[in-house]
């Protein structure tokens, strides 16, 4: 068929033309044992691989949401607007990130965007509250446009609150004060405080004599029953209020601006009042906050381990039965003159192959467990979401299976290199 | 049986044919192996060895059809497999179209294998997921030659051997006789210059057996075939006969 020298030609095409033709016949054999001959040991390969990606992706999903869930950011909102690069909010006073400015402008042009119910922008103030008849305390209070309906913002609902933000005023900071709070459980019994009672609040790094002389004092409209996290202290608050106090109302600067609606009209919306920040969709938390937060690092990496070996172990197990039993077509191949490259070639794309397809099905699967973890919370324990998914968990999970496969594929491919087309013809 | 002459898909493959005039296609001289030695390629445990060949000699010019015949462990297979290049024998010559395959390495041998010889087993070896057509173009992978050539290549030989109309169909959709006309096909479709076909008659009833038998006669017209087989129906076919005994030709008619 060939002449002599047929494998060097100048432009290399010839080998191509045989490295695809390999590919090609190994696909084509792949897929018809798949759903032909010998299907039931490929399926219970790609089964393995996706439950493991699976389990990797709701995991990480888990870690995820933990990671996005500090209590002052637990809210129902579909879409989030933080500052690009600042948008982690810090508990140590002082060291907040970038903040938001012009957001009650925004927020109001916002809830006048088709497809958006409500626009709110969320600042958050560690505060110094005190009741009647408690010490001082510091809570984190997040201030919060309410309009009445029922909406959790920070893990507490700010239905209690009365709707609209009086004292903002068109931006003069000089309407009458709607003076109520709404209190975690943990605040509350902080501060031995009960609906009705009055609170004193004042910034943490004011003078005490003066605080107790000129601070506002606000009405403990409701105490939640339960918040997100109930261990934090949290208070909801009217906006404009918290912002008069913390200094923030000069250039009407908040952490973040909640919108709720259409999750596309809401996105788009977002995106045009803030251009340069970063807008993100209810269950989309940037990947790169599982970085931040210790647990959840801890979780993703541990789950990430685990998926690799039990991924890798299995695959290589499977793949080296599988070339055990399928000794006789390397000697075929090894009959017809296909050289040993050739032949570990046919193996490791078809064990790629089956990775693949795993891993493929695997993120399916993930997903749906995302979903189904979601569900099962909700009707039992959690309010929200306590896992999510994000669009890069697609290429994490294929990238996970597939460098499983890398670490497995010398076992098959070292059981292959050992068949001999003498040992299999002479049986 | 087949549609067409098998021997004349042969000139549509390569026009070559200043390598054809050479007298002798296989050309074996004072071969002999031992099994578990050090100049085989497979040891069968410990230091014991099995002396397989004893000095063999035997020439297979062009267009002749050779048949071995002996009982088992007679050193048929061994002269088989040593000629296919899938063993090295410990001592002597085997040169196929001229060339000696115990002075290469693994790569040379597998690429001669792929150029000059074709094998038909016993139990056909077909790939059990791939079709009859597949089956029959897997050498022409890699040889490099494109799809297309590829399957026009396997449904001509197909059709010579009488089963075009079976080309897309898997081997266990196909008798016993037809996996191994594939088996023939497949033997074929790089146009080699030598034929290795052990017991390929084994597995088939006597009329199918016999219809193998007409394709590799038709097939051994330009070409050197050697075949090996405890039956004597198999072996009417060849031109010359070599009968084997303990390693050593017995006798040559």
């Amino acid at each position: 068929m060939s002449d002599e020298g047929d494998d060097v030609s100048p432009d290399g095409s010839r080998r191509r033309t045989r490295w695809r033709g390999l590919v090609g016949l190994t696909a084509t054999r792949w897929w018809q044992r798949a759903t032909r001959t010998t299907g039931g040991r490929i399926a219970s390969t790609i089964a393995t691989v996706a439950l493991t990606v699976a389990f990797l992706l709701v995991v990480t999903g888990v870690a995820l949401a933990l990671a996005d869930g500090g209590t002052a950011s637990d809210d129902d909102a579909t879409v989030r607007i933080t500052a690009e690069d600042g948008s982690t909010l810090s508990a140590v006073d002082g060291v907040e990130g970038l903040r938001l400015g012009a957001s009650n402008d925004r927020a109001r042009e916002l809830r006048s965007a088709p497809g958006v119910d409500h626009a709110s922008p969320v600042l958050v103030e560690t505060v110094r509250l005190e009741s009647d008849e408690g010490e001082p305390r510091p809570v984190r209070v997040v201030g919060v446009v309410p309009d009445g309906e029922s909406r959790t913002v920070a893990g507490l609902p700010t239905a209690a609150l009365e709707a609209g933000d009086p004292h903002y005023a068109n931006g003069s900071y000089d309407g009458p004060r709607a003076g109520g709070i709404v209190l975690s459980p943990t605040a509350a019994e902080r501060l031995e405080a009960t609906e009705g009672d009055e609170v004193a609040v004042s910034m943490p790094g004011q003078d005490q004599a003066n605080t107790t002389a000129s601070a506002p004092t606000v009405t403990v409209a409701a105490v939640a029953n339960d918040g997100a996290d109930g261990d934090a202290p949290v208070a909801l608050v009217h906006l404009s209020e918290l912002q008069s106090l913390s200094g923030a109302d000069d250039g009407q600067l908040a952490d973040r601006v909640l919108v709720w609606g259409e999750p596309a009209a809401a996105e788009s919306a977002a995106s045009d009042a803030y251009p340069d920040a970063s807008v993100t969709v209810a269950g989309q938390t940037d990947p790169a906050a599982l970085f931040d937060d210790g647990l959840a690092f801890a979780a993703s990496a541990v789950a990430l381990l685990v998926g690799l070996t039990i991924c890798a172990s299995f695959v290589a197990t499977t793949a080296g039965m599988a070339v055990d039993e399928d000794r006789r077509t390397l000697a075929v191949l090894e009959s017809v003159g296909v050289p040993v490259g050739g032949r570990l070639a046919v193996v490791a794309v078809s064990t790629g192959l089956t990775t693949l397809v795993g891993a493929l099905a695997g993120v399916a699967l993930g997903a749906a467990g995302i979903a189904g973890v979601n569900a099962v919370a909700g009707a039992t324990v959690a309010p929200g979401a306590v896992a999510q998914f994000h669009p890069l968990f697609v290429p994490y999970g294929i990238a996970v299976a597939l460098l499983a496969g890398l670490v497995a594929v010398p076992y098959p491919l070292a059981v292959a290199a050992r068949t001999s087309v003498l040992a299999e013809v002479g049986r | 049986m087949s549609n067409q002459s098998v021997r004349g898909s042969r000139s549509s493959v390569r026009d070559r044919t200043d390598d054809r005039e050479s007298a002798s296609a296989v050309r074996l001289a004072d071969v002999r192996h031992e099994y578990g030695s050090t100049g085989g390629r497979f040891r069968s445990g410990g230091d014991r060895t099995v002396t397989a060949l004893r000095g063999v000699s035997i020439d297979v010019p062009r267009g002749t059809i050779v048949g071995l015949e002996g009982p088992s462990g007679s050193g048929k297979s061994t002269i088989l497999h040593a000629v296919a290049g899938l063993l090295v024998p410990t001592a002597g010559r085997v040169e196929v179209a001229g060339t000696d395959l115990t002075a290469l390495s693994d790569a040379e041998r597998t690429r001669l294998r792929r150029r000059h010889i074709g094998i038909v087993f016993q139990r056909f070896y077909l790939l059990p997921s791939l079709s009859a057509r597949a089956n029959v173009a897997l050498p022409l992978v890699q040889a490099g030659v494109p799809r297309a050539d590829r399957r026009d290549r396997a449904e001509s030989l197909l059709e010579a051997v009488g089963l075009g109309d079976r080309a897309t169909h898997l081997p266990g959709e196909l008798s016993g006789g037809e996996r191994q006309r594939v088996a023939i096909a497949r033997a074929l479709s790089t146009d080699p210059d030598v034929i290795v076909a052990d017991e390929p008659t084994g597995e088939l009833d006597t009329a199918t057996g016999r219809t193998v038998l007409e394709l590799l006669t038709d097939v051994g017209r330009d070409r050197a075939v050697i075949v090996a087989s405890h039956d004597e129906g198999a072996l009417s076919v060849a031109d010359r006969i070599v009968s084997l005994r303990d390693g050593r030709v017995d006798d040559v008619r």
